[in-house]
């Protein structure tokens, strides 16, 4: 099957103007930062929540809750600092997304828009490169990179608007964009066909859940280092090393709803990179005989889940909360691209398909 | 509550540490720590969370150097070549096993030491779990509104029956229930739990974990590895003189091995001919005969690198493929020594450029040994042949000749794909190119070496994994408990119904409920539909029903409408 | 206040002493045994087996067969070296000794003059002699007798198949592999390796004195 060359250029012309609209959600989200309506993340969520309250539970009777605060164990009563419990608590879909977008103002609203617009010129890109080589268009790291940053926008800009984060934008897309740009100018490959060795249906299956894993794993990626930013911020506030009040910090989410934000989203792309180990499992019988092998690119999709695993495992453990489990998280991130970039590349196996010489 | 908070000292599931891990102490009072107390500190070390997380660090930077360095068992070449290139580091690395390292004992100890904390760990989950699916939710606590999520309104109905319209909604969606006994006739409550499945599923996901660590071992006792290069036209039968590499688990005999026989029919392998990736391949197909017994029906296959073929309970694969050059050799007295397709292994310069050795140990008067390379498209660049495709588009072979000794009358088994010339002189001052067809002579009258054509091989990979299998069934399973984990979470909801606060007010319904962790989010959407449910299954049942004589004014009047303000703690 | 609230569950201290004494007892003796099984499993597994596919010379194993317990050895025909048909129920009635070799196995090469010297001194009694020429090419084989003089034919068998056939009597691992077959057609004994002069000696010795 020859590859459609034309389609191939369409395809190149759409990441291009993806990467250009990214920029400027970049540049919005950041204008929100600088110009935008001062508001504290977490305060707004509050009154997020209250107005979910009403419009839910509008026909419930009534409780008088006076009467058994006084019985609580004390919580911070400053309106900046949200309550213990919903420090972590994320308000839902109760108030339509749209309205709560326009609520936060004119530069948010230009962000979202740039990026989805983005997004669309993006998943297009992926779509006419997949039709251009009549595969599924992840056949080489180029490829790679490219769905699974589409992958991480589309997930992330779910997560944001559900979450109503909207001050993480800055942060994530500025990430797809500093990435895109690199595998668009230092990786590029031409169109074309796959070896035999990967001429499967399993590509399908145990590729595109690794593209997805990734995608959706970059988001908690770009978080962690967000909250570790916050929290070293925070500390040293408490240490009189710095002084409070910082603008940005002022404006992103505490870090209870990062960390929060986080462990749901490494929830989410865990089940999948399980799946797409035990995929690749099922190819690697088919193709090679054995279905495990610790082939360097096995050994080290298996070091991922083992790092992913003890993150997980670290949020239970007394004393390993808070920063150090987002260290392991970044750990296991860390471990994911050095397999993508360096073992794949350069270390010989029977994986080397990346494409790159 | 939140899983950011203290899980070891959770609430919600007290039966956890305190109880089931007695402080360590002295067996008798008063005496010193015995080892029987040893023991026990060091079992409730090694189950802890805290030293499951250390030998998950372990395990993951164990696997480092088994990435980084040569493996014994898939790449032996590579092994031997960081011994010529690192003389003095190689012993050392050997001795550490790190040239075989997911074989070796601390790698072991690493996932053996963390498979006993999982299993110490899981088993007194699982009989927790199987005990409290037994038992029932616990009474309903008599503040709701101090609970997480708390919704209180007003119903005619009277409280007995507005807890017993509360139970059947509860019920419906699926909460096991718990109802006042006698003692507590005086109050109107019930207690609902649902989410069980969310430990069942953590517990499910962390023993297929270890089942598939013993689908492995179970593979690795009673399966078998085997290869065989096969040249074009060649066929074999599959017992272990026949086999080139042979592999049997612990348990396994050579009776084992399957009676089946292939013949390699024809093999094909096209390459892509022009643009950025000329030269690679574009497909293989190896088109075979195979005998399930002798004297079986023959029966033909398609074997492809993504296609094995599936015999007698083995699978063959097909790994790799080259060139075996034809040579037809006579020596001093003309006699025919050596006539045969000689299989050229490729080397890493790419395109096929493959080397090979020829070994004729009963040419006369002298044995004779050719070093060669073949040349599938070749093209002499500055002296040197090259090979610029892979396909056989203009092959030649380049021969250096020995004579003397091959070494091969007594000792060792050699390689067929190595000479060893130290006991040989060389014949021929420098390498000869031969096309096909054409013939070299060699000096003095010893004979002469023909390159006759060449035929392509195959390698076949020939396994049998009875642990595959269950490894991913057990991996399934895994997959399976770790969505379920995930996805459901531990709740309880209580209702409470009295009286007051006054006669005209009918009955206050406290609804209460708390999620054990909330991962996923969302319990406090639920919670509020369950409120708004139970509120709506209230009004429906209190119109149809009489009003009481005794307060015949409760149901005249419409239950009030009021917002509520379901708490949260702490405001 | 929570604490209380939540303790529904029956808390594991309400059990008696001995239920929970026999509770960790139980799991104790699980654990143990599931460690100690996956310990003998998985040092089972390291240094699997035997692998490597022709002996080495010297590591040779001598099997006799007991008279009533010796498998019977598979009919075949096949082509020799030289061309002609040859059946092996011809040899039916003689005692027959069965050489699995090859031209390119270092270990036949070895012991190829051994079996020239049992030959020249058992053919005469009327022991015959048959070699199975095992992946092997007619060319070099031929040379092969020529070069160590080997009197007796043998059988080509290139793919092995008469190979898998006794190898389905005897555990047959490699090349070289002798065979001592009796005069009703039964593997009486067998050298798994190269032969040792004395070794096939006396097997062959042993047989041909067995029945007339």
């Amino acid at each position: 099957m020859s590859v459609n060359v034309a389609l191939g250029h369409v395809s190149n012309a759409f990441l291009i103007a993806a990467l250009v609209i990214y920029s400027l959600s970049v540049v919005a989200f950041a204008g929100d930062f600088a110009f935008g309506r001062p508001r504290r993340a977490a305060a707004a969520a509050h009154g997020q929540q209250a107005r979910d309250r009403a419009a839910a539970l509008a026909s419930v009777g009534a409780a008088s809750a006076a009467g058994a605060a006084a019985d609580q164990a004390p919580a911070p009563a400053t309106a900046s600092a949200a309550p213990a419990d919903d420090a972590g608590t994320m308000p839902e879909l109760e108030v339509p997304a749209l309205r709560a977008i326009r609520e936060a103002g004119r530069w948010v609203v230009a962000a979202v828009v740039f990026a989805m617009l983005g997004a669309a010129a993006h998943t297009t890109a992926v779509i006419t490169r997949g039709l251009a080589v009549h595969r599924a268009p992840w056949g080489n790291m180029y490829e790679f990179i490219t769905a699974l940053t589409c992958v991480a926008v589309i997930f992330f800009l779910f997560a944001m608007i559900r979450y109503r984060v909207w001050t993480l934008g800055v942060f994530v897309m500025g990430a797809v964009v500093v990435t895109l740009g690199l595998a668009d100018t230092l990786i590029y490959t031409a169109p074309g066909d796959l070896v035999p060795a990967l001429q499967s249906y399993w590509l399908d299956i145990h590729v595109t859940a690794m593209t997805l894993a990734t995608g959706i794993f970059f988001v908690p990626a770009v978080l962690g280092f967000v909250y570790l930013w916050v929290d070293r911020y925070t500390r040293r506030v408490a240490a009189g090393q710095a002084a409070p009040g910082n603008g940005i910090v002022r404006r992103l989410p505490t870090i209870e709803q990062l960390d929060r934000l986080t462990y749901r989203t490494i929830v989410f792309g865990f089940p999948v990179w399980t799946f797409g180990v035990i995929a690749g499992a099922i190819w690697a019988d088919q193709a090679w005989g054995r279905y495990w092998g610790w082939d360097p690119v096995e050994t080290w999709a298996f070091i991922t889940w083992v790092l992913y695993a003890a993150f997980l495992h670290a949020r239970a453990t007394a004393g390993w909360r808070g920063r150090r489990a987002h260290y392991v998280q970044l750990l296991g991130f860390a471990s994911l691209i050095f397999n993508i970039l360096v073992v794949q590349v350069f270390i010989a196996g029977m994986h080397s398909y990346s494409g790159v010489s | 509550m939140t899983d950011v908070r203290a899980p070891e000292t959770d609430p919600f599931d007290p039966a956890a540490e305190p109880d089931d891990h007695p402080r360590p102490g002295p067996s008798s009072p008063g005496a010193a720590f015995g080892p029987a107390d040893w023991l026990k500190w060091g079992w409730r070390q090694l189950t802890s969370m805290r030293i499951a997380l250390i030998l998950l660090f372990l395990l993951a930077l164990a696997s480092v150097p088994g990435s980084m360095l040569p493996q014994q068992g898939s790449n032996p070449s590579g092994v031997q070549q960081y011994y010529t290139s690192h003389p003095d580091l190689a012993p050392w690395l050997d001795r550490l096993g790190l040239f075989n390292v997911f074989a070796a004992p601390w790698f072991a100890a690493i996932y053996l030491l963390l498979f006993a904390s999982l299993v110490g760990c899981v088993v007194p989950r699982t009989f927790r779990l199987a005990g409290s699916a037994r038992t029932l939710p616990p009474r309903a606590p008599r503040h709701l509104a101090r609970l997480p999520r708390s919704a209180e309104y007003t119903t005619a109905l009277p409280p007995q029956e507005a807890v017993e319209v509360a139970a059947r909604v509860l019920s419906g969606r699926g909460f096991r229930l718990r109802r006042p006994d006698d003692a507590d006739s005086s109050q109107d409550w019930v207690s609902a739990e649902k989410g069980y499945l969310r430990e069942a599923g953590n517990l499910l996901f962390h023993l297929a974990l270890l089942g598939v660590l013993v689908s492995v071992a179970l593979g690795g006792l009673f399966g078998y590895k085997a290869d065989r290069l096969l040249v074009q036209g060649q066929s074999f039968a599959d017992t272990v003189s026949a086999l080139d590499e042979w592999h049997p688990g612990r348990f396994v005999t050579a009776a084992d091995l399957g009676p089946f026989t292939i013949k390699l029919n024809r093999f094909d392998a096209s390459y892509i001919a022009s643009g950025e990736q000329r030269g690679q391949p574009s497909s293989f197909d190896a088109r075979v005969t195979y005998t399930e017994h002798p004297g079986g029906p023959a029966r033909t296959f398609d074997l492809d690198v993504n296609r094995p073929l599936s015999v007698d309970g083995a699978k063959v694969y097909l790994i790799g493929h080259g060139y075996a050059p034809e040579f037809t050799v006579t020596d001093a007295r003309g006699h025919v020594v050596y006539k045969q397709a000689t299989p050229f292994v490729a080397g890493a310069s790419g395109n096929f450029l493959s080397e090979g050795v020829v070994k004729v140990p009963d040419a006369q008067p002298e044995q004779l040994g050719f070093t060669g390379v073949f040349v599938p498209t070749a093209v002499n660049v500055g002296g040197t042949l090259e090979s610029v495709f892979p396909a056989a588009d203009n092959p030649a072979v380049s021969l250096i000749a020995y004579a003397g000794n091959l070494g091969m009358d007594s000792g060792a088994p050699q390689s067929v794909y190595e000479l060893d010339t130290s006991a040989m002189h060389r014949l021929t001052a420098s390498p000869q190119v031969l096309q096909p067809g054409q013939s070299l002579k060699l000096p003095n009258g010893r004979g002469t070496v023909t390159f006759t054509g060449y035929v392509p091989w195959v390698s076949l990979a020939i396994t049998h994994d009875p642990g595959q299998l269950p490894a991913l069934i057990c991996g399934i399973a895994s997959l399976g408990g770790l969505l379920l984990s995930f996805m459901i979470r531990r709740r309880r909801v209580f209702v409470r119904a009295r009286s007051g606060p006054s006669a005209q007010n009918g009955t206050t319904v406290q609804v209460g409920g708390l999620a054990r962790t909330d991962a996923g989010g969302g319990f406090e959407a639920e919670f509020a539909g369950l409120a708004a449910e139970l509120r709506s299954a209230h009004e429906q049942a209190a119109p149809a029903r009489p009003a009481p004589s005794a307060q015949p004014t409760r149901s005249a009047q419409p239950p009030p409408q009021q917002a509520a303000e379901p708490r949260h703690e702490g405001e | 206040m929570l604490r209380a609230l939540s303790r529904g569950t029956l808390p594991a201290r309400a059990l008696p002493v001995r239920a929970r004494r026999r509770r960790r007892v139980v799991l104790a003796a699980v654990v143990l045994a599931g460690v100690l099984l996956i310990v003998v499993l998985v040092t089972s597994l390291a240094g699997s087996g035997n692998s490597g596919v022709s002996t080495v010379g010297g590591n040779a194993s001598a099997v006799v067969y007991q008279a009533g317990h010796r498998p019977l050895a598979p009919e075949f025909t096949g082509t020799t070296l030289t061309g002609s048909k040859l059946s092996f129920s011809s040899y039916r009635g003689k005692v027959v000794v069965l050489n699995f070799w090859g031209s390119w196995c270092v270990p036949c090469r070895e012991e190829a003059p051994i079996l020239a010297a049992v030959a020249e001194k058992y053919q005469p009694s009327g022991v015959s002699f048959l070699g199975v020429d095992v992946r092997d090419t007619t060319a070099s084989a031929l040379a092969f007798t020529h070069s160590f003089h080997v009197a007796y034919p043998s059988v080509i068998d290139q793919s092995s198949a008469i190979t898998l056939d006794f190898t389905a009597k005897v555990p047959i691992a490699g090349t070289p592999t002798t065979l001592v077959v009796d005069r009703t057609g039964h593997i009486a004994g067998a050298v798994f390796g190269t032969v040792t002069y004395p070794g096939l000696t006396a097997i062959v010795a042993k047989v041909t004195a067995e029945g007339g």
